[in-house]
């Protein structure tokens, strides 16, 4: 008699409890998505910082710039007078690789005593090389016409390049130039390196 | 939002596609005896996403896969665990589709009319095998070099084809770039399409004849969604929950040391192929490789018609079940025969050294761009080990064993070298029964030589108690990194001993003044000294026409100088075992 009575599963009950048997669903519907979504998730979230790594690596990397030789402070003509040199970093990391004596790109450089300023080779509006003019005594940009002064600021109004050459850290040490060599971010007026 | 799915369902009708695809009846109710399909189906989708992302990662050449996966390990921000979950779901996969597979073959899912989705189910099983034993190469380390170099030897064994096959599958006669190339297109590309294609014929065939009923019916029929999908849902988040217990567990995959052709290493497959690993050892290639999985292949194939009778349906649960156990059964064999053989044991411990090392240098001093197999080549402790092995072990042993961890089934005929010239070896040395024990002379003709007989043997239990104090100050002429140096005046105390009381300079010189009948030992056991006598031993210096069988390694040429700098700067560097 009792097994008659009792209602199938999923039927509402005769004494209209209605509500149990709702929310009995609800928790099914609910729980069935919620572990539906988290198995969706799963394998992307199992790996999704291995492609955010770059961003990370590169806040890490800004305060490693090393110091790299570039030449015997006795090359450097004592005049002032800028010249352009190559630099070769003595390690560059590509992810997995290690290479050793790289050749990276080339400054200017210039000596007031025993002070070096380096400018980056590069002109800060779209990249391309400066020149250094020894008749006009300045640098100037190839492709479009910026011009700067010794001291690397920009010297002609109708110049496109929105800051002067960037310099970079130098020093004076066991009678060689050393500096830190950087790329930065063109064409913003503020000098943002790049890593 | 109900405008816009308005809008998408006139254009697409998904609605319908939707319901179609969750208002699956469930007749007899949902159970967890149907999850099996869902949890293989959540597995591979996790390998297509975590394979991807490996993907960005790696680069599959010899001189870069490797690096890139050791890259992906110890570099990307947590590389380590996405190669973990991608590494323990294939190992759940297999698991899975075992599982999978019994439960069809138990409720007689494969039967008339499913007989078409049974032969997909079995070609998808083929397919996820491939998959694992492509994926088992890529990181190009020593376990899956070797391993799949056995692999591939078998599939020479195809008649007529096979050694061609072999160099397709190879892309030339030894494993190189183009052994990758092949493999990773094959993981990446060939494989899992083909796994997409027959999931998609599969599921399509199971939706057509519907789950197979296993009587008798538990409850009243449902639906797929939502009580199975709970279900599923539930056993996935299982399979999840122990595959990132596993990575955790063993901190992701394991990566040995790289490839290597000179280095050799036991081949072994991962553990679910260990059972024809070992099969291998009883039955010829050819048995192994073609004749049984084409017989057992044609057997499986025809299971449906076998079981369209009640003792053909008993016959195949009883196949099943005994493919399964005798599996097992080899699989057991395979690790206990491992387990019992110490030479295996040391090749892994040597193994894990060398993987541990070449991490060491990597970090340490980066991978140049000819691959981290010249950083454990030209590693002096690596070399050290190995050149001892093959030249000096013969004779000579170090910590009882071969330099790197295997054990020598002859005595040993020459001294024990593990912390040769330290005080402890020394002193050790200069007591009569060590001396002539196997552990230093006892293999050799100064066993009974002036030293043992007329010397050591004679000594009164005064001159006796000196002997430490001689051993003091030969090892501190040793000069070894591990032991500190001695004050002036207490090496000036010591050679009292040396020239007065024990009157060791009769025979042996100590100042280089060339004189003495033994062994020089000005600067006894320094890394000159060492390198002088590896060189010549028959030097008049050293042991002249007394040496008995230690070969002149330099003057002979059967090393070179710098070999001969590399085990010596191997032996100096750590003292002996405890």
């Amino acid at each position: 008699m009792n097994k008659r009575n009792k209602p199938h599963p999923g039927e509402p009950e005769e004494n209209g409890d209605c509500c149990s048997e709702d929310s009995r669903r609800k928790f099914i519907v609910v729980s069935t998505i919620g572990i539906s979504a988290a198995c969706a998730i799963f394998p992307i979230a199992s790996g999704i910082t291995t492609i955010l790594d770059p961003v990370k690596k590169s806040k890490e990397n800004q305060s490693k710039v090393p110091w790299t030789k570039v030449a015997p402070l006795g090359n450097l003509s004592e005049d002032g007078k800028p010249a352009k040199y190559e630099v070769v970093l003595s390690e560059v990391k590509d992810a997995w690789t290690t290479y050793k004596n790289v050749p990276a790109g080339a400054v200017y450089l210039s000596r007031s005593g025993s002070e070096v300023t380096a400018f980056n080779l590069k002109c800060p509006h779209l990249g391309c090389a400066v020149d250094y003019r020894s008749k006009s005594d300045d640098y100037f940009c190839p492709c479009h016409n910026s011009t700067f002064g010794l001291d690397g600021s920009v010297t002609d109004e109708d110049s496109p390049s929105p800051r002067g050459l960037d310099t970079m850290e130098t020093k004076v040490e066991e009678g060689a130039v050393w500096i830190r060599f950087q790329q930065f971010r063109p064409n913003i007026a503020k000098k943002i390196p790049l890593s | 939002m109900n405008r816009f799915l308005d809008w998408l369902d006139d254009r697409s009708g998904i609605r319908a596609l939707v319901k179609e695809a969750l208002y699956e009846k469930v007749p007899g109710g949902a159970r967890w005896r149907y999850v099996w399909g869902s949890c293989l189906t959540f597995a591979f989708f996790t390998q297509v996403v975590t394979g991807t992302l490996l993907w960005m990662s790696y680069s599959p050449s010899a001189q870069t896969a490797w690096e890139s996966v050791y890259f992906i390990q110890y570099q990307v921000w947590g590389g380590w665990f996405l190669r973990g979950v991608h590494h323990y779901m294939a190992q759940a996969m297999i698991v899975l589709l075992v599982l999978h597979l019994m439960q069809v073959m138990i409720d007689g899912a494969y039967k008339a009319p499913r007989e078409l989705n049974f032969w997909f189910g079995i070609a998808l099983m083929g397919v996820t095998l491939a998959l694992s034993l492509t994926g088992y190469l890529l990181p190009w380390d020593q376990k899956g070099f070797w391993a799949t170099a056995v692999a591939t030897n078998l599939v020479a064994e195809v008649p007529l084809v096979g050694p061609m096959l072999q160099k397709i599958v190879v892309g030339g006669v030894e494993y190189g770039h183009q052994t990758i190339t092949r493999f990773f297109a094959l993981h990446a590309g060939i494989l899992p399409a083909a796994l997409i294609g027959l999931v998609v014929g599969h599921i399509y065939l199971f939706r057509k004849h519907g789950i197979h009923v296993k009587e008798p019916r538990p409850k009243r029929d449902s639906y797929f969604w939502p009580d199975q999908i709970l279900k599923d849902g539930v056993a996935c988040l299982a399979v999840m929950l122990a595959v990132v217990i596993l990575t955790l567990y063993f901190k992701g995959a394991p990566l040995g040391p790289p490839a290597d052709p000179s280095n050799e290493f036991p081949a072994r497959p991962e553990w679910y192929f260990l059972f024809l690993f070992q099969l291998l050892k009883y039955v010829p290639a050819f048995w192994g490789a073609v004749i049984i999985p084409l017989v057992l292949g044609l057997l499986i194939f025809i299971q449906p018609f076998i079981g369209a009778s009640k003792r053909g349906h008993q016959f195949n649960i009883g196949f099943w079940w005994c493919l399964l156990a005798g599996s097992a059964g080899l699989t057991f064999l395979a690790f206990s025969e491992d387990q019992a053989n110490i030479n295996h044991g040391a090749a892994i411990k040597e193994a894990d050294w060398q993987a541990q090392r070449v991490v060491e240098i990597a970090l340490e001093e980066g991978i140049p761009p000819t691959g981290a197999v010249t950083l454990l080549r030209e590693d002096h402790q690596n070399r050290g080990r190995r050149i001892f092995a093959a030249h000096c072990a013969s004779c000579h042993r170090y910590n009882g064993h071969d330099g790197r961890g295997y054990s020598v089934e002859d005595d040993p005929s020459a001294p024990e070298l593990a912390g040769f010239a330290s005080i402890d070896w020394l002193t050790k040395l200069l007591n009569y029964e060590h001396y002539i024990s196997p552990e230093y002379f006892g293999g050799t003709a100064f066993k009974d030589g002036t030293m043992a007989e007329k010397v050591l043997k004679k000594f009164n239990e005064d001159q006796k108690k000196l002997l430490p104090q001689v051993a003091l100050l030969l090892s501190d002429l040793a000069e070894l990194p591990y032991q500190d140096t001695l004050s002036e005046e207490k090496r000036e105390n010591l050679m009292d001993i040396y020239y007065d009381d024990l009157a060791c300079i009769d025979c042996h010189d100590i100042d280089s003044e060339g004189e003495g009948s033994a062994p020089d030992l000005t600067a006894y056991g320094s890394r000159k000294w060492m390198i002088d006598f590896i060189v010549n031993p028959e030097h008049e210096r050293f042991y002249g026409k007394k040496n008995d069988r230690m070969p002149a390694f330099g003057r002979d040429e059967k090393l070179s100088i710098q070999e001969i700098e590399t085990v010596v700067d191997w032996i100096r560097a750590k003292p002996a075992e405890k």
